[in-house]
């Protein structure tokens, strides 16, 4: 799998992969008004790439300042097919859900997440300013 | 009109409405408003996590405009359909931030809004939690939702106080639509 990178706007984030060391980061803040018609490209690459993925560490880094509604669904779309590869097939997969210390709603928001997740390993990290 | 333009900008003043817009609206000006919204409060040395929720509760309302809308201009791009009116305030009083919408909205609509806003009126904070992460988790929105359906509860979730609302009977088939939320 190559490397990609799908650069930010001011309402979508940038998301990019590196297949050197299979980090996927997703950075920026996203609302746009069809957020469905932004991820379904990342969605359908993730399926192929969890398809051939076998022993090798998964590790998706998200940072989001701010997400809309409708992006927060696409947040939980995303999780629970995370979940799913590290529950059913038993891949490697970690995700850090990165915010800064003064947005106390980015780290509300990925302790929401966290609760809800079994199997799949969801760090919060804190960043250093 | 003209000579009445001065007393219209006093009077917004007056009632600490400091952004006012009442017109076609698109994802585009949203962008350009909420940033030019941001960089005022953070002159204003606000904490930034107030200027994001005074950012998301902008960016939920307006997009309702967005979809909801029922003052719609057709437009001949292929892609976009259509450009929705509203009309958009953002003020300060009271020591809170508070957006106020408004769009028209078919009258048929009313009955099921309103019983879904007084619902979430009478939540407590960990209600609010309970059914936003319930409802995210269906798989499929409400019929009539063309986002995820989370709006209103994420309005509910970040508000300070209960999110209010009005519907004015305009004519036969349409309502007036307002919705307040302050933070």
């Amino acid at each position: 799998m190559d490397s990609w990178t799908i650069e930010a706007t001011k309402q979508t984030p940038k998301v990019c992969f590196n297949a050197e060391n299979h980090i996927l980061e997703l950075k920026g803040e996203s609302y746009p008004e069809n957020i469905a018609e932004f991820s379904a490209p990342v969605f359908s690459w993730l399926e192929e790439y969890l398809e051939q993925l076998e022993d090798q560490a998964f590790t998706v880094n998200i940072e989001l300042t701010y997400f809309n509604s409708s992006s927060s669904k696409m947040l939980l779309d995303l999780l629970d097919k995370l979940e799913e590869e590290v529950a059913d097939n038993g891949k490697n997969i970690t995700v850090n859900w990165i915010y800064s210390a003064d947005n106390d709603t980015a780290e509300e928001y990925g302790e929401e997440f966290q609760e809800d997740l079994e199997s799949l390993i969801f760090n919060l990290v804190q960043k250093d300013e | 009109m003209l000579e009445n333009l001065y007393n219209f900008k006093t009077e917004l003043n007056q009632r600490g409405i400091f952004f006012c817009f009442s017109g076609p609206i698109s994802q585009e000006l949203l962008v350009e408003i909420g940033d030019t919204l941001k960089n005022k409060m953070r002159l204003e040395d606000t904490s930034s996590s107030t200027v994001l929720n005074v950012f998301a509760m902008f960016v939920e309302q307006v997009q309702n405009i967005i979809h909801y809308s029922a003052e719609k201009i057709p437009l001949n791009e292929p892609e976009k359909a259509e450009l929705s009116s509203g009309i958009v305030v953002v003020g300060y009083e009271n020591e809170h931030y508070y957006v106020l919408c408004g769009n028209m909205i078919e009258c048929k609509t009313v009955d099921r809004l309103r019983e879904k806003l007084t619902a979430l009126q009478n939540m407590s904070k960990d209600e609010l939690k309970r059914y936003y992460k319930e409802q995210r988790k269906k798989k499929v929105p409400e019929e009539d939702s063309r986002g995820a359906g989370l709006g209103f509860i994420e309005l509910a979730r970040k508000a300070v106080k209960p999110i209010e609302f009005d519907f004015k009977s305009v004519d036969a088939g349409y309502s007036f639509f307002s919705l307040k939320t302050i933070i």
